[in-house]
């Protein structure tokens, strides 16, 4: 379980997320849902253990991320995987984009050696990229550049990219906002996928329907700190917060 | 010496001096100093701009300021400095250098490093930063992160080490300086470069000769360049 309790972060002594808790357990999707520019990307990289909060603290499973030593904390965000709203993939094939997170948690001796293989011959890539391509259904797509991809391509290739190395969580930051439907059809299906395999999911999207139709819990952030927490279904049809209630039926306009 | 190709072809065109050997000792010179001094000062430079793109530190706009000059700082008084250095009475001056391949090899990596440093720093910098972020939040240590902006820089820090090049084996005053143009009783280059060796021809009003020295040194330039832009693409199609 990923635990962020009572955390603020501020940019420039603007603060972005005020007093907010929340936790995630394995094998459920939380959506986070508010308005643009509401913080929900920096909650996001507190959640990925990347990111530093100013006050509160951020456990995975009872260790204290911020207090550990830097072997420690590398050792505990790699349990996390992230995928970021913006394109983000490396100017490279396809596979080995998706291979970066197994490639970064080997040895240097081995990654040397695969280096050398892989001038001398082309190397067989690893059946965990391609289950991963797969489950985005973009595994015809291995040796392809990056760069050659349309936008929802990329965007699945990134969500199969922090998949790969079988993370305990997984982040995703407005992961459709710039999608057609049928992409968008495609990621949420792969989330949904994620959390049958037992992975923790937090999704950060504007779309309350998004929400509604793949998320187990939604938290909802106003400013702040997370206005109310609770099952999909109680947050839409009984919010007992009246700010809540407000932004969903609209009514609460930023 | 077996490769001197322009002294077997050139006097067809010009009468052409030099002994066997020659030619190709200068050439030899020229490429043994300005590839050694600029892989030098790209493993300095690349780490350099790594640090001063992605970490603040005091006096960060000091180094900024002094790589900045240093772009356009004259090379003849690089060799002076340099010269100073290797002389009996200067700091290297226990190692012997004066007039040597060495000393040239320090002043132009002193001449290298400044557009080497400037041009991949921009490149560098230029990578985007969510390319980045993602490196880092799947899992990569600083390392993993400094390789993987460099890869994505490499065109620009290619460009970066040409420049470099460019500089170095153009270079005249300061090899002149701190290397003396020298060349052994038997005529085979010492510390002579294709530059000063131009720089003696056209002083003694052999203009030909020193034309083809000129070509040569073009065509070399040119090579290079060729081998390395060539590479780079081969690496895109290759991957």
């Amino acid at each position: 379980m990923i635990d962020l309790s009572r955390v603020s972060k501020a940019y420039d002594e603007e603060p972005v997320v005020e007093d907010v808790s929340l936790s995630v357990e394995p094998g459920e999707v939380v959506a986070i849902i508010g308005p643009s520019g509401v913080g929900k990307t920096t909650l996001l990289r507190m959640l990925s253990l990347s990111l530093e909060p100013d006050a509160g603290t951020v456990e995975l499973d009872g260790d204290a991320v911020w207090d550990a030593d830097e072997e420690r904390r590398l050792a505990l965000r790699r349990r996390v995987g992230m995928v970021f709203q913006e394109a983000s993939l490396f100017d490279a094939t396809v596979a080995r984009n998706v291979e970066y997170g197994l490639r970064v948690r080997r040895g240097w001796d081995d990654r040397l050696r695969d280096g050398l293989r892989s001038v001398l011959s082309s190397n067989g890539t690893p059946d965990a990229v391609e289950e991963a391509l797969d489950v985005v259904g973009l595994d015809d797509k291995l040796r392809q550049e990056a760069d050659s991809l349309s936008g929802g391509e990329a965007q699945r290739v990134s969500f199969a990219r922090a998949l790969a190395y079988e993370p305990e969580f997984l982040l995703l930051d407005e992961p459709t906002s710039d999608l057609d439907p049928r992409n968008t059809g495609l990621i949420e299906e792969a989330i949904s996928e994620a959390r049958d395999r037992g992975l923790g999911v937090v999704v950060a999207t504007h779309d309350m329907h998004q929400a509604e139709r793949i998320a187990d819990r939604v938290g909802v952030l106003l400013g702040d700190g997370v206005t109310e927490i609770g099952p999909t279904e109680t947050i839409f049809e009984h919010p007992t917060d009246e700010r809540t209630r407000k932004f969903i039926s609209g009514e609460l306009v930023y | 010496m077996p490769l001197d190709a322009v002294a077997q072809f050139a006097p067809a065109v010009v009468e052409f001096p030099f002994r066997e050997g020659y030619v190709s000792s200068i050439i030899y010179v020229s490429l043994y100093v300005s590839l050694i001094a600029v892989t030098l000062s790209t493993l300095f430079s690349v780490p350099v701009a790594l640090v001063m793109g992605f970490t603040d530190f005091p006096g960060k706009q000091f180094v900024q300021s002094v790589i900045n000059t240093g772009m356009g700082f004259p090379s003849v008084v690089v060799g002076l400095l340099v010269l100073f250095a290797v002389s009996n009475q200067g700091p290297l001056g226990t190692f012997d250098l004066i007039f040597t391949k060495e000393a040239m090899i320090i002043s132009q990596f002193v001449l290298a490093t400044p557009p080497i440093t400037a041009i991949s720093l921009a490149a560098l910098t230029g990578v985007n930063a969510n390319v980045r972020d993602a490196a880092h939040v799947l899992g990569g240590t600083r390392i993993d992160v400094a390789l993987v902006v460099i890869k994505e820089a490499r065109y620009g820090i290619a460009t970066a080490i040409l420049a470099g090049f460019g500089r170095a084996i153009s270079e005249v005053g300061s090899v002149l300086i701190v290397g003396g143009n020298i060349t052994s009783a038997d005529g085979i280059s010492k510390t002579r470069t294709l530059t000063t060796a131009i720089q003696l021809e056209a002083r003694q009003g052999r203009y030909e000769t020193a034309m083809v020295l000129g070509a040569v040194l073009v065509t070399l330039v040119l090579t290079i360049n060729a081998v390395v832009v060539r590479l780079g693409s081969d690496e895109v199609s290759g991957r």
